[in-house]
């Protein structure tokens, strides 16, 4: 972690700038999403329709940025700290459903979203490590 | 959930999991012996296919799911990568990982019963 950078190219505000863009873009994906929704169309289980709706190239333009982002931090954070790090937007995206989707989430399912964060804290270290070595 | 909508989820899981690994390993590769090969470019190729594939299953279960449903499936990624290791790596598996994992399989079934 020599030779950081400074001001924009800060590999801690790149990676806060990846989990910002995932989070939005997740979000933005479920609104095109719902935008062209056809439940009743067989075709569109193959979400192609989905490109009808400019929020979701919205996302698609979010989703390039984080992964540049996330490129760059890799190049001066370790994974097995960085991905840890990363998962806080495991908590975001509930949230942001709730908040800016207006989801109703149940009781039972707030603690299955629970679950899934202890799940995901707990073994985000070791798996770092494993997919380095994948 | 209907058996179609599993198994969606599932293949865009498996799909953006393996699209991750074969990325990286062509990275590696090509950090020895550059990106003008047939191997970099196809696994190249194989990766942007597999998370294409991962993209539109997602969209196409967005249209029919709340985000607070589809999310939490995510967590499954993290099981595909132990199973994985596992086989690959004849990797043990600590006892931490196999008490996330059981964490992670109980909090999607309740997600999935809500």
């Amino acid at each position: 972690m020599q030779n950081r950078p400074s001001g924009f190219g800060n590999p801690w505000l790149q990676l806060g700038l990846s989990v910002v863009c995932v989070f939005a873009s997740e979000l933005l994906l479920k609104r095109g999403a719902s935008e062209v929704a056809a439940p009743d169309d067989a075709f569109s289980w193959t979400g192609i329709n989905g490109l009808a709706s400019p929020l979701v190239w919205w996302a698609i333009v979010l989703i390039i940025a984080s992964f540049i982002s996330w490129l760059y931090v890799l190049r001066y954070i370790p994974l097995s700290l960085a991905y840890p790090l990363s998962r806080v937007v495991d908590i975001l995206v509930p949230l942001g459903c709730w908040i800016f989707l207006g989801e109703v989430i149940s009781t039972l399912r707030w603690c299955g979203i629970a679950l899934v964060v202890f799940g995901l804290a707990l073994v985000a270290q070791p798996i770092a490590k494993m997919e380095e070595r994948l | 959930m209907t058996f179609l909508a599993f198994l969606f989820i599932l293949i865009s899981l498996v799909t953006f999991v393996a699209a991750q690994l074969i990325l990286k390993k062509a990275m590696d590769f090509s950090a020895t012996h550059g990106m003008r090969n047939s191997y970099f470019v196809s696994r190249v190729a194989i990766g942007v296919v597999l998370m294409t594939v991962s993209f539109f299953l997602t969209l196409g279960l967005l249209q029919r799911f709340d985000l607070s449903y589809l999310y939490p499936f995510q967590g499954l990624s993290v099981i595909f990568i132990t199973i994985l290791a596992a086989v690959v790596l004849k990797e043990k598996i600590s006892a931490r990982l196999t008490i996330g994992a059981l964490l992670i399989t109980a909090g999607i079934v309740l997600v999935s019963m809500s």
